[in-house]
């Protein structure tokens, strides 16, 4: 069966041109670029050619504030941690409730700690609110973090005017965005636009690049203090020996996004917007979420009233389709996305929603194979629905209230006529 | 986390999706039984209805002819709906008969199921106990007579345990002793209590708490977390000879007679967001909202009309 590989939001194929780069340096060039004889040279010079290339492609910043590091995680990680190591007096940071489990997650670690951390909410099409941002901030902030574009909606955040917000309102205030999703993909220039960013996080394999290598970008005169410690690597501030044909991978990948990106984009966002008319069209009780707010040109997040979207993945996947969906049974947990939850998408379509992520690889034949099969999925499920009035094809009469429903039913524990499990009908 | 069903679980739910013949998609009108089971919030959803033969003097042997269901939820649930069916129409069961049925015997028809879908096996037998419950008060049959315990529903309207999933202390208590649960994961697995925000694990009355009360306590030592020093207080304000509120009022004061007037020129308008210290923090609207000089204007206009007529300190943020 041939694959569809649709869920380039959560990783991609390495491209050809990548590959072939990094090949030397797993095999014939294989030493430790710390190591002080001859052969050592050319893994040494090719990470320092591959920071330069980085630096120049982020808008011609400094070699040195490039830091290579293992993924995105360690990224936003180092970032954070870094920065409070390095700022004991102030205990107050503000981030937004959409970002990604490896900033949302250590928000909610850091609370417990004891400092204090903001979530910033977002409205119905993901958009921050910025009047809740000015609010957020205070005399002791430290730091702000707000992710460039979204991995489940990619919406994007302008985070150019947050930053200068933040930065007159206080420079001393360490500025953060997460842009493992726009790398490649969105013009960022960090002596221009992004000039107030602070801290920038990426990774390899959002981008044709392997998994396993990642990126920070540490303004000069930033305060971070290193995550890794036990080694002088990277100028002492990130410990562990260099993965070499993988700094090169990251560099080539850069590079290739940039030389391609107007014609890669031109194409990408005419098969999303194909995609999304003709799913439209053809799916009743369909919505797109995120569809008011700027999105990344190539990721379609569609909600499915009614259904849940773990069937709807697993018959995708026995038509060879990858996609990926928010609905709790695909999570990991039992809790649905909270990206969607803090969007305030009602339940009947959190459960089943599905993004489909695009890449350069894909083709208007597998967008064709998509537009033709998916519509089919959701019928079937439909069928089974207790929700779904199958004659009609639309909800229930009992289910309409739903679609609107955001909040878990209400449910008390004084006992008199509640509903003890919320239950269906 | 990817696919690891038993091939009997895929079976059934692609026959199920692809409706063929066979299986137990639907509802029955008029069944003479019907149970729920989850809701729309929570991920799942069950509702399950059966038909009797009705025996002509004693309802208790009735046999159940005919079994159908309509599920919201994953390939799991989906495929244990269509096992429980399957299990019940080619039992012969009486509906008292059909409480033998638990989720254990759903799992087994499946050939097993992941650890972490257990809890679609307990969505089935719950949704079967309650249709059954809903046939004998149809038929005037009195479970309790038969020693069967109708009183669990409600017991269940006791203390709220895991808000998630809306779970009482008694329902919970139940399962724990039903399924001869151990652990949190055990209980998260089966009947999804904690599996969301987890606050209820180790919270006095919490699920360890309800474990050790079934299962009997362990003496557990608290690992105590180290606190790390507080936030320091927020610096003092800048020392203004205004109040904050004295100062808000002459800020709009000064905005509503000097400022408002120069920009609806322009066909122009201004709001003010927030003010921090001596931070004013403004949206310009109107024609202003799109023109490309209104940051020139922010400084300019309005930053400098504040500073002369105000405060030397005010600077002035577009939001």
């Amino acid at each position: 069966m041939t694959i569809i590989y649709m869920d380039n939001n959560a990783t991609t194929r390495v491209a050809p041109e990548v590959f072939e780069a990094l090949m030397p340096y797993l095999t014939d060039d294989y030493f430790n670029p710390s190591s002080l004889y001859e052969p050592a040279h050319g893994p040494a010079e090719a990470i320092t050619a591959a920071r330069r290339m980085v630096a120049k492609l982020l808008g011609k910043a400094r070699p040195d504030e490039i830091l290579f590091t293992s993924c995105a995680t360690e990224s936003n990680n180092t970032a954070v941690f870094g920065t409070i190591a390095a700022n004991q007096e102030r205990r107050h940071i503000v981030t937004t409730g959409v970002e990604h489990p490896a900033i949302f997650s250590v928000g909610e670690d850091l609370q417990r700690r004891g400092l204090d951390v903001d979530f910033v909410p977002v409205d119905s099409d993901g958009n921050i609110d910025k009047m809740e941002f000015v609010r957020a901030l205070r005399p002791d902030t430290l730091m702000v973090s707000v992710m460039h574009a979204n991995n489940e909606t990619g919406v994007i955040y302008p985070v150019g005017e947050l930053s200068r917000i933040t930065k007159e309102t206080d420079p001393s205030i360490v500025f953060h965005t997460d842009a493992t999703q726009t790398v490649g993909k969105l013009p960022i220039d960090l002596r221009d636009s992004f000039r107030n960013v602070d801290l920038l996080s990426f990774s390899g394999h959002k981008l044709h690049a392997p998994k396993g290598i990642g990126a920070l970008y540490i303004r000069r005169g930033t305060r971070c203090r290193p995550f890794l410690l036990g080694g002088h690597q990277e100028d002492g501030r990130r410990a562990g020996t260099e993965n070499v044909a993988f700094i090169v991978g990251l560099a080539k990948a850069l590079e290739l996004a940039m030389e391609r990106h107007d014609e890669d984009e031109a194409r990408i966002v005419a098969m999303r917007d194909r995609l999304e008319r003709e799913l439209l069209a053809r799916i009743p009780y369909l919505e797109v979420n995120g569809k008011n707010a700027p999105r990344l040109s190539n990721t379609l997040n569609v909600a499915c009233h009614f259904i849940e979207g773990e069937g709807i993945l697993y018959q995708l996947s026995a038509q060879g389709i990858c996609a990926s969906s928010g609905s709790a049974c695909t999570s990991g947990s039992l809790e649905p996305s909270h990206v969607l939850r803090a969007m305030h998408i009602p339940f009947s379509a959190i459960h089943g929603s599905v993004r489909f992520s695009l890449s350069r690889y894909n083709t208007d034949a597998e967008i064709d194979t998509v537009i033709e099969v998916f519509p089919g999925i959701v019928d079937s499920l439909r069928r089974l629905s207790p929700y779904w009035d199958v004659k009609k094809n639309e909800p229930r009469p009992e289910a309409m209230e739903m679609l609107t429903q955001t909040e878990m039913p209400e449910v008390r524990d004084d006992g008199e006529d509640t509903k003890i499990r919320g239950r269906i009908s | 986390m990817t696919w690891n069903y038993s091939k009997k679980t895929t079976e059934l739910f692609m026959a199920a999706v692809s409706g063929q013949p066979g299986t137990h998609l639907g509802e029955i009108e008029d069944a003479d039984g019907f149970g729920e089971h989850g809701s729309i919030s929570c991920g799942d959803a069950l509702r399950f209805t059966f038909r009797v033969e009705r025996h002509p003097t004693d309802p208790q042997l009735d046999k159940i002819t005919e079994a159908r269901y309509l599920t919201f939820g994953c390939t799991s649930a989906i495929a244990a709906s269509e096992a429980l069916c399957a299990i019940i129409e080619e039992g012969d069961f009486t509906p008292i008969g059909a409480l033998e049925i638990t989720n254990q015997d759903i799992v087994k028809y499946l050939d097993g199921l992941p650890q972490a879908k257990i809890h679609c096996s307990v969505m089935g037998a719950e949704a079967l106990e309650a249709a059954v419950f809903n046939w004998a008060q149809k038929r005037g049959v009195d479970l309790a007579d038969l020693g069967v315990d109708i009183r669990r529903d409600e017991q269940e309207e006791g203390r709220l345990v895991c808000t998630c999933f809306g779970l009482t202390e008694p329902y919970i208590i139940r399962k724990i002793e039903e399924l001869e649960m151990k652990t949190i994961a055990d209980i998260t697995n089966a009947i999804k209590a904690g599996g969301a925000c987890m606050s209820c694990h180790h919270t006095p009355g919490g699920l360890q708490d309800l474990l050790d009360k079934v299962n009997g306590s362990r003496p557990t030592t608290m690992k105590q977390l180290p606190v790390l020093p507080m936030a320091r207080a927020p610096k003092a304000q800048p020392p203004t000879e205004m109040s904050p509120f004295k100062f808000a009022k002459k800020v709009e004061e000064v905005i509503d007679s000097y400022v408002r007037p120069q920009l609806a020129k322009d066909a122009g308008d201004i709001e003010i967001v927030d003010i921090k210290d001596t931070k004013v923090y403004c949206t310009m609207k109107g024609a202003c909202a799109d023109c490309v000089g209104s940051q020139n204007t922010i400084k300019m206009l309005v930053e400098q009309a504040l500073k002369d007529q105000i405060d030397q300190r005010i600077q002035v943020i577009e939001v």
